[in-house]
């Protein structure tokens, strides 16, 4: 579909900062062109998934808020936005994965599709699987890699412990019922778990956090660091593996001032499961 | 124009006559031009904007005979000066202000997502995955991320979007109308959760 609209014009639209001209010649076409009303309804949404996720820039989530969350609608939309947000950070299973080298190349399916199988998609750096042939090389991999494990243990090094997983939280994922809650499979031993927590707000000289299991306190981590990731900020936490098994977890994130005080930013829950 | 006039079947039957011969074409383009005009009010900051669209179309209604005469060309472009007046005289009075966003109400909100929960469960399987997979990426991944599944359904990236988009939308609607079901449902004091 070429629809030859400028998407800035679009999005500017949107926010309510288009000039005069290009507004009236850009509202004539969402009247008259029903591609152009279509693009406009999916950009509407897309930038209410940008404000959900915390990527649009400063001046852009003030004008979202101030020009764009004028109609009831538009905040029922938002509150979708959100929900659809929860259900699909919540729907990803991981698997454990024995060699850091790994990472970058591990996949995601959703719980739907997955729950026929003893295979269970995984995700490090959010790119999901495309589709079966890549399921079966997933599967020949963890087949591979349990071998790998029971074949050599001496292979793993003892020292140096391998990121087993990398598991993106997002705040506020807490769920009493546990249902949706995001899962990871118990890890191998000897390796660790690497969580992100994904914060809003950066702006803590550095992080403190703590690790729960049923209320009960099981490690607590200082002098975390916030990094940069695409377009959202973490806080990376490593967990050892011998501290995971199946249950669920919490883990309380505080920001800490220079003057050493620090202050409660968030929950962030997962379950491990077999 | 009393902006409180109220479309008449017989003036409603006129307008549909000049918008399409064909009374199932016609039903369709009035449908779209009032949901068009609501994102144009919308998008204009009316926070009445459905009763601006109304507003529109009586007003076009109500001058048909004229307008007949007196206009060729694309009649849906009419309704958009039609619409420019209108917003004029909405500036003039004194716009009403949406009320304050209401206050999260997390038992609203548990509702909706058990809502959503079922909706996507009816999701076919194929329409599913393409909905968890195409918003399961965020960040900078993302766009490489879309780019790779819409070569895995064999359609263009934009394709994908508005099939993404119409999913979503279905979903929309379908949480909607459970979250109406479930409303009725505690009025008659049946709730099954």
């Amino acid at each position: 579909m070429s629809l030859n609209i400028d998407k800035d014009d679009m999005k500017k639209y949107l926010l309510g900062t288009l000039d005069g001209d290009r507004k009236s010649q850009l509202e004539e076409r969402i009247l008259s062109e029903p591609n152009v009303y279509e693009e406009l309804l999916v950009t509407e949404e897309e930038l209410i998934d940008q404000y959900v996720a915390g990527s649009l820039t400063g001046i852009e989530h003030l004008q979202f808020e101030t020009n764009f969350l004028v109609t009831s609608e538009r905040q029922k939309h938002l509150r979708f936005a959100r929900l659809l947000k929860r259900y699909v950070n919540s729907h990803a299973v991981l698997v454990a994965l024995e060699e850091p080298s790994f990472v970058a190349h591990q996949y995601e399916v959703p719980a739907a599709a997955k729950s026929s199988s003893s295979f269970s998609g995984a995700r490090l750096t959010r790119r999901p699987m495309l589709g079966l042939s890549v399921a079966l090389a997933a599967f020949a991999v963890i087949l591979f890699l349990t071998w790998h494990v029971r074949k050599g243990a001496e292979h793993i090094d003892n020292t140096s412990a391998s990121v087993a997983a990398v598991v993106p939280l997002t705040p506020g994922s807490t769920r009493s019922s546990g249902a949706t809650v995001t899962r990871v499979q118990v890890p191998p031993k000897g390796s660790e778990v690497k969580l992100e927590l994904q914060i809003a707000h950066p702006g803590y000289p550095h992080y403190k956090s703590e690790l729960l299991r049923e209320n009960k306190s099981l490690k607590t981590i200082s002098g975390l660091k916030v990094e940069a990731k695409g377009e959202q900020h973490v806080v990376p936490l490593t967990i050892p593996a011998e501290l995971l098994s199946p249950g669920d977890y919490q883990v309380r994130l505080s920001g800490v001032l220079d003057s050493g005080a620090d202050e409660f930013i968030d929950n962030f829950s997962f379950r491990v499961i077999e | 124009m009393n902006k409180n006039w109220v479309l008449s079947q017989e003036a409603f039957d006129a307008l549909l006559d000049w918008l399409d011969p064909d009374r199932e074409q016609a039903g369709i383009k009035y449908e779209q031009i009032r949901l068009r005009l609501i994102k144009i009010f919308t998008g204009r900051g009316c926070v009445d904007a459905e009763d601006l669209a109304d507003e529109t179309i009586n007003r076009v209604t109500t001058r048909l005979d004229e307008i007949d005469k007196e206009f060729s060309g694309d009649r849906t472009r009419y309704f958009f000066g039609v619409a420019n007046k209108v917003y004029l005289e909405y500036l003039r009075r004194k716009p009403p202000q949406l009320p304050p966003w209401p206050a999260p109400d997390s038992e609203r909100i548990e509702l909706e997502y058990r809502c959503l929960e079922r909706c996507i469960e009816q999701l076919n399987h194929e329409n599913r995955e393409l909905l968890l997979q195409y918003y399961g990426v965020e960040g900078g991944a993302k766009i490489e991320h879309r780019r790779e599944m819409a070569k895995r359904f064999g359609i263009g990236p934009n394709a994908l979007r508005i099939r993404a988009f119409r999913i979503r939308l279905g979903l929309q609607a379908c949480v909607d109308k459970c979250i109406k079901l479930q409303a009725e449902d505690e009025i008659y004091g049946s709730v099954q959760s």
